[in-house]
């Protein structure tokens, strides 16, 4: 049966036996994931997936439920459960689903162009050839012989998946999905083996970057890492590279969030129109951007997706408040999650920007950490390099960057032009000041 | 049969699909077939207002030549899906047919999580009640607590394997665990904490004693937090309490001795089998037998019995977390770790439960030795980087030790560390051992895994610390 004809037969199932409302998400995939490493094949993966989730309201009562046991004896068991689960609990309209006027789609599938028609014509032998190819340019990297080992990785996906709601609302979208990437490993004389790796997502194969600029990101995410130490603990610019953006402003997501915000766990409550951050900074919710990772025509209450502002020069905008929250809180809702994030580029090469710095810290990645909503206090390992004038001086590793999250976006002082696209973040690397980092 | 009363497969089924996986030639090929569910409810605003279940049914097939694994996976338990799943597996291989099994034995091993009162057959109704009587609880320890989430859940898992050998093993592997999140508001300030218990038990697990536990540190770590500050930053002296500090274990060593980097080369601890890598008296085992630990299992995802692994015995390196492909590769028995989150990925080495036994001293005297450091108490996550050995958790709260006493709570701190030189400055074991039975869980590649982590009070001599100046 197809997604969409099954779906509506959940619906029809769930209504029957006394569903008030049913929101029913089927979802098809296929996928298939290669990985070489030392001249093999290392793993093939490759399979189909069908699930249908569901979420009921039955007598003001809501449950979500889920399942991938599809025989229609099962289904029929299964919602019997799912909705005698669902009368045990106390009601709560909040829960009833939008209006039907408010539901549909924002932006057509053209425009967005989320699927791939290649994808159709791709062959497993191509999919090997892609791996070689990676593994080919590795191979030829003239600092071949320091790397220890190298693994290669390539995946591709389709899906398709169909959302029908009792209040009429009814969508089958289709999406394809590409990624490419490798990982290093390298020896240093002590036995210590610094690792590296580099890793494009994109909804169209012909969007990834070719083989050659994997294999040298890779080096030198690798490279970067040799014979690592921490600096001395203490306040620096700190330059964050642009794919490692997207870690420090999700501190953001949990504060800027409806549910957090009603449950009294966001530092960001009551600030809205304020500002929290430095003017020049602006940070976008834009689901329409054609082939974007994070686009999307609707939201998950089937709201049209438009694109909003979160922070605008430094003021904040807009909540993340989906329907059930924004009833909660009297607020209209805005979406319940991140579609694609915006951040406005710089007119500055980084290297223009860290030349002019006497001393700065550029964090390229993390490790562990995590972060207080409620009070915006973070603490996060980082790995990165200590520039003076632009010039690498040294290598780092264990050390911390620490801080609050509201003091380190009013330290913003500008971003660079390199937009990273292969993410749903899409951001240029940012440079604060006065960051406290701890090491030696 | 339990196989075909619960996946309603045959013997003669289990042959073909396994025959069809080894129809290329392969050292190993295995059937996973998994039905899981899972039932929770959730109280917030002072109501009960949401539950959800969640059922999976589906079957892996994975083909292994050497180190090479196929792998596909199928939600239908047809014949001919099956059949479509096992040919896609077995495009990794490109030799001649290996041997399926003439006929399937089915094997049982100890079970170490007997069930006594099922969730099976627990009412929601219960549930219900049980989640708002934790609410009430909490509100009465604190008059400070102004808003409270918490949420029962409980899940299951059938789970067997099939292999080329004809050996069938089954396992059920039941779960709980149970959540309070606390916000407290004092003098115009918030703040906000959560407390988790979990343990594959039935509705037994829950007795007044753990539940006014949970209740207890759901409150009492918030609250503690209106009086906590950030520690210094810089390296010093960490005492680590006992318990769910096991996570420095689980980062530090635990990752690095999963068998596949280590025969692939690149964990900081690939050729230090047998060498020295902590000082004498530490010793740290992965162990996959506790009775009703959330780690725990009666068998792998490969259908090999569960065991305790000793890792570091005395300070030496004794033995990395195998599983069938690395056995092989060291010439060495699996030590029951391979481990997957579900029918759709393949096989990894993981950890179970991984602790370090017992040492000699008094956890009190341990702080008594530290003039200037931290103690942590609390954690939330961590991270290793395999290769260079570098970790980090997240201590969600703790103390600063001034002249050998606790004296100001903290909070909301990184550490980090290298594995190896961490080890070597590991100063005290206190005697003291405790595992933890929070939810824990694992990742790696993309795949979650329950795990449990436990131990005694430790000095380590220097860690740095993400604090303010």
């Amino acid at each position: 049966m197809e997604p969409l004809e099954l779906g509506k037969d959940i619906l029809r199932k769930a209504r029957a036996l006394g569903a008030q409302e049913a929101a029913v998400v089927v979802s098809r995939s296929t996928e298939a994931s290669l990985m070489r490493r030392a001249g093999k094949l290392e793993q093939l993966q490759q399979a189909s997936s069908l699930g249908a989730s569901l979420s009921l309201l039955v007598d003001d009562r809501y449950s979500v439920h889920s399942t991938s046991d599809l025989r229609p004896d099962a289904i029929d068991t299964f919602l019997g459960r799912a909705i005698a689960a669902t009368r045990v609990l106390e009601p709560e309209p909040e829960r009833r689903q939008p209006a039907p006027e408010l539901c549909g789609r924002y932006t057509s599938e053209a425009v967005l162009d989320r699927f791939d028609p290649g994808w159709e014509s791709l062959t497993g032998a191509q999919r090997r050839e892609q791996a070689e190819q990676l593994e080919a340019c590795i191979d030829a990297l003239p600092t071949r012989d320091q790397v220890l080992s190298a693994t290669v990785y390539v995946g591709d996906s389709i899906g398709e998946t169909a959302r029908i709601l009792s209040n009429g609302f009814e969508n089958v979208s289709r999406g394809t999905g590409f990624g490419h990437g490798a990982e290093m490993t390298l020896l240093e004389p002590g036995g210590r083996r610094p690792e590296g790796s580099s890793y494009f997502s994109a909804t169209h194969l012909g969007d990834l970057p070719g083989a050659e600029r994997v294999a040298a990101e890779s080096w030198s995410r690798a490279a970067q890492r040799l014979n690592s130490g921490p600096a001395p603990s203490g306040r620096y610019p700190m330059l964050l590279q642009n794919t490692a953006v997207g870690r420090i402003l999700g501190v953001l997501g949990g504060p800027l969030s409806g549910s957090e915000l009603h449950q009294g766990r966001s530092f960001l409550a009551g600030k809205k129109g304020e500002r929290i951050a430095a003017p020049g900074l602006s940070i976008f919710d834009d689901p329409t951007i054609p082939r974007g990772l994070g686009s999307r025509p609707f939201d998950g209450d089937c709201l049209y997706a438009k694109p909003f502002p979160v922070l605008d020069q430094g003021v904040l905008q807009n909540y993340y408040v989906n329907v059930y929250y924004g009833r909660k809180l009297g607020v209209s809702p805005t979406s319940g999650g991140r579609s694609n994030w915006v951040v406005p580029p710089g007119t500055r090469a980084v290297d223009d920007i860290t030349r002019e710095l006497d001393r700065c810290i550029v964090v390229t990645g993390f490790l562990g950490g995590n972060s207080n909503g409620l009070t915006g206090d973070f603490s996060f390992g980082v790995q990165g390099l200590l520039l003076e004038r632009g010039e690498v001086v040294k290598h780092l590793s264990e050390m911390n960057v620490s801080g609050n999250i509201g003091e380190l976006l009013m330290s913003f002082q500008e971003a660079a032009s390199d937009v990273w696209r292969w993410s749903s973040v899409r951001t240029p690397s940012l440079l604060f000041d006065g960051v406290q980092f701890s090491g030696t | 049969m339990i196989h075909f009363d619960q996946f309603g497969v045959s013997d003669e089924t289990i042959r073909v699909v396994l025959s069809t996986a080894l129809a290329r030639g392969a050292d190993d090929a295995d059937l996973y077939f998994e039905h899981s569910g899972s039932t929770s409810v959730a109280l917030s605003d002072g109501k009960v207002n949401r539950a959800s279940t969640h059922v999976d049914l589906g079957v892996g097939v994975r083909v292994v030549v050497g180190d090479q694994v196929g792998y596909a996976y199928t939600e239908d338990l047809s014949r001919d899906a099956m059949l479509a799943a096992a040919r896609l597996a077995a495009e990794i291989a490109t030799g001649t047919a290996a041997h399926a099994p003439l006929s399937v034995t089915p094997r049982t091993y100890a079970d170490r999580y007997p069930v006594t009162l099922p969730w099976e057959q627990v009412e929601l109704e219960k549930r219900v009640s049980m989640v708002r009587a934790w609410e009430k609880a909490v509100f009465a320890r604190d008059t400070r607590i102004q808003k409270v989430e918490v949420s029962l859940a409980d899940s299951f898992r059938h789970v067997l394997v099939a292999r080329p050998d004809g050996r069938i093993v089954y396992d059920y592997q039941p779960m709980t665990r149970a959540f309070i999140s606390c916000t407290a508001e004092h003098e115009g300030r918030r703040e906000t904490a959560s407390a988790n218990l979990a343990q594959r038990m039935g509705l037994e697990f829950y007795t007044d004693d753990r539940v006014e536990r949970l209740v207890r540190r759901a409150v009492d770590d918030t609250i503690i937090l209106f009086e906590a500050g950030k520690p210094p930053a810089g390296e010093m002296t960490v005492v680590l309490g006992a318990g769910s500090s096991g996570i420095l274990l689980h980062e530090a060593i635990g990752h690095g001795l999963e068998a596949d980097f280590n025969r692939k080369g690149v964990s900081i601890y690939a050729d230090r089998l047998g060498t020295s890598i902590a000082p004498k008296g530490v010793t740290v085992v992965d162990d996959g037998t506790l009775m009703h630990a959330r780690g725990s299992i009666n068998m792998d995802d490969e259908g090999n019995p569960a065991e305790k692994t000793v890792l570091i015995e005395d300070g030496v390196l004794r033995s990395y977390l195998h599983d069938e492909i690395s056995a092989r590769h060291y010439k060495v028995a699996p030590t029951g770790s391979g481990r997957r989150e579900s029918f759709r990925q393949p096989v990894l080495p993981r950890m179970r439960s991984t602790y370090m036994e017992s040492g000699e001293y008094d956890p009190a005297e341990i702080i008594a030795s530290v003039e200037k450091g931290i103690y942590c108490q609390s954690f939330s996550n961590g991270q290793v980087q395999i290769g260079a050995g570098d970790f980090a958790f997240y201590v969600r709260h703790g103390w600063l030790i001034e002249g050998g006493k606790l004296t100001r709570p903290i909070k909301d701190v990184n550490l980090v560390g290298n594995g190896p030189r961490v080890l070597e400055t590991i100063e005290m074991v206190g005697n003291d051992l405790v595992i933890d039975e929070g939810g824990w869980t694992c990742g790696k590649d993309g795949q979650s895994v329950p795990v449990s982590q436990g131990m005694p009070t430790v000095k380590v001599s220097r860690l740095s610390v993400g604090g303010a100046s």
